[in-house]
């Protein structure tokens, strides 16, 4: 039974299922809005559009490829609002895991429990890994669905692609929250430093082909999900090695501390 | 030989610059009930979430069943039962739910204990969390606690909240678990909270312990308040006198002063003139606290005052 295998997992998502569920439908709903309005723009109206706009701000926001409906669920689902809705969502959970419940007192019943510390920690950021992936696969169904219904030219690798991608920027930003949480014991520090990033990485992948500074596309992790287009080319296997690299070496820092560490239950 | 349950040598606890804890030194055997008093902020919490592995030491030795909490860690965890003094507690999950999540992080165990407990003290599984009075939290607090028969019972301030039928109530449970065999370990900040039950007990004070003793030795060094009320003008001095009779002090007719151990002299006294009133008090345990604050910290000045008490 789950219960015994991983009862702090199980305990975590019980809690969150409500809004797990909400934020799944909200996700989804938003997603197929946007997608949805393809149809009525695929016939070279968008295109018309965007040349009249200046050219910084078509590259910045990623416009330039907005004809093809690949481009398309980029520039609206995939490189905005789907990005926005899941970092929101994975920073205020994942620093809510760790020190907003250590900071509220929450969290002092399961670590005087006979389950390791570490043990907390990791079923606590594997219970976060678990809702982005659900959130995630909820989107990923709506897009194909619409992708077949509307009959777009994204293939079904490419829209795994682009899930690999989101999915690995987002568990990693929410990872940041949960390790600076469990490092310092602060729900603040945590949310801070996380979106600050996740802000950083966003503003450097909009500037650096505007700029013409390609160390702030090399440095960004949300240049490392979008730079190669994966709802065109398909998967990229060195954007998302690098973006697997946050979730885990911060996932590693926040256990190694907060095992040692004094807790402020 | 009696096995010692829990044992403190020199343990030294800093918050940054602050010492919370100066060189606690305890030793509680298997089958006690020992109660750990003082006032809020003197160390008590602070003690009880280095037991739990919650803050590590800074400075000496903690052992529960003989070894460390840090190296002990989850198994050593699984012998413990604890109630917290704050209990937090979110969600919307009920009463019962967040019960049965206790018991599985202890593996299942204790869940068949939940349903029973909790009709003994009267609390509605079915209620969320959320909505449960300050009371009703702290029967969620004791049900999770003793749920699993645990050999090492760690109470902080166990009666907050509960009113007096229900304190009654978890007083038994606790000499339940004495009977059982289990070892309790409760603080308090009231004396009279812990007074029934408890063999021995330690007092804390601004991260020391100032006194342990058992708790009738305690109650007598009390002392109790006495206010005389005489028909006649009495002279003061013949009561400053006595022995066990301290602080006193006439206004008009009416003489008061502190009494430590039989009354018998006093009332003798006090028999030569012709009493129209009189009242004796048990003096409450902050009193007690006081008379520690008053003393200079060193040894000899506690050596005096537990050498008056007797």
């Amino acid at each position: 039974m789950a219960a015994s295998t991983l009862p702090v997992l199980t305990g975590v998502v019980r809690d969150q299922r409500r809004s797990l569920v909400l934020w799944s439908l909200a996700l989804a709903a938003v997603s197929a809005m946007y997608i949805s309005f393809w149809p009525s723009l695929g016939d070279g109206a968008m295109e018309e559009a965007i040349s009249s706009l200046p050219e910084e701000m078509v590259i910045a926001m990623g416009y330039d490829r907005i004809g093809t409906a690949a481009g398309y669920m980029t520039s609206t689902v995939y490189g905005l609002l789907a990005p926005i809705l899941l970092l929101v969502f994975a920073i205020s959970v994942g620093s809510r895991l760790v020190a907003g419940e250590e900071e509220d007192g929450s969290l002092e019943l399961e670590l005087t429990s006979p389950v390791g510390r570490g043990r907390v920690f990791a079923e606590r950021l594997l219970a976060l890994w678990l809702d982005v992936l659900l959130l995630v696969a909820a989107l990923t169904a709506v897009s194909y669905l619409l992708v077949m219904a509307f009959d777009m030219e994204v293939g079904f690798t490419s829209v795994l692609a682009g899930a690999a991608g989101l999915y690995l920027l987002v568990i990693g930003m929410g990872t940041v929250a949960l390790a600076v949480g469990a490092i310092t014991g602060r729900r603040a520090a945590a949310l801070g430093v996380a979106a600050a990033l996740a802000v950083l990485a966003f503003i450097f992948d909009a500037i650096g082909p505007v700029a013409d500074m390609g160390w702030m596309t090399a440095v960004s992790p949300f240049s490392w999900y979008l730079e190669n287009d994966p709802l065109t080319n398909g998967f990229d296997v060195r954007g998302l090695l690098l973006l697997a690299i946050i979730p885990l070496v911060f996932g590693a820092a926040g256990l190694v501390r907060f095992d040692r560490r004094d807790l402020m239950v | 030989m009696t096995e010692v349950v829990i044992r403190t040598e020199g343990l030294v606890k800093d918050y940054g610059s602050v010492r919370a804890l100066n060189g606690v030194d305890l030793q509680i055997e298997r089958g006690e009930i020992f109660g750990f008093l003082g006032p809020n902020g003197a160390g008590k919490s602070t003690t009880i979430r280095v037991l739990l592995d919650l803050l590590r030491p800074t400075a000496g030795r903690a052992e529960v069943f003989g070894v460390a909490p840090a190296e002990g860690g989850a198994e050593l965890r699984r012998r413990i039962g604890y109630l917290p003094g704050e209990l937090a507690m979110r969600g919307r999950q009920t009463a019962g739910g967040l019960l049965e999540h206790l018991a599985n992080l202890r593996g299942g165990f204790g869940s068949e204990r939940i349903v029973p407990l909790a009709e003994r003290f009267g609390l509605d599984l079915d209620r969320p969390i959320r909505g449960l009075s300050k009371g009703n939290k702290q029967k969620v607090g004791v049900v999770q606690a003793f749920m699993h028969a645990p050999e090492l019972l760690i109470l902080d301030e166990p009666s907050s909240g509960l009113d007096p039928l229900l304190q009654r109530e978890f007083l038994d449970l606790v000499l339940e678990a004495r009977d059982r065999g289990a070892t309790v370990f409760m603080s308090s900040h009231v004396l009279s909270e812990i007074e029934d039950v408890a063999g021995r007990v330690a007092i804390i004070r601004a991260g020391e312990i100032v006194d342990l003793d058992d708790v009738r030795t305690l109650r007598h060094r009390a002392g109790q308040s006495v206010e005389l009320e005489f028909a006649d003008q009495v002279d003061v001095e013949t009561f400053r006198r006595l022995p066990g009779v301290y602080d006193a002090a006439v206004d008009g007719t009416t003489l008061t002063c502190l009494l430590r151990g039989e009354p018998d002299v006093l009332l003798k006294a006090a028999a030569n003139h012709r009493v129209i009133r009189w009242a004796a008090q048990d003096r409450e345990l902050e009193d007690l606290f006081l008379d520690f604050y008053r003393m200079p910290v060193n040894d000899q000045a506690v050596e005096e005052v537990a050498a008056d008490g007797r």
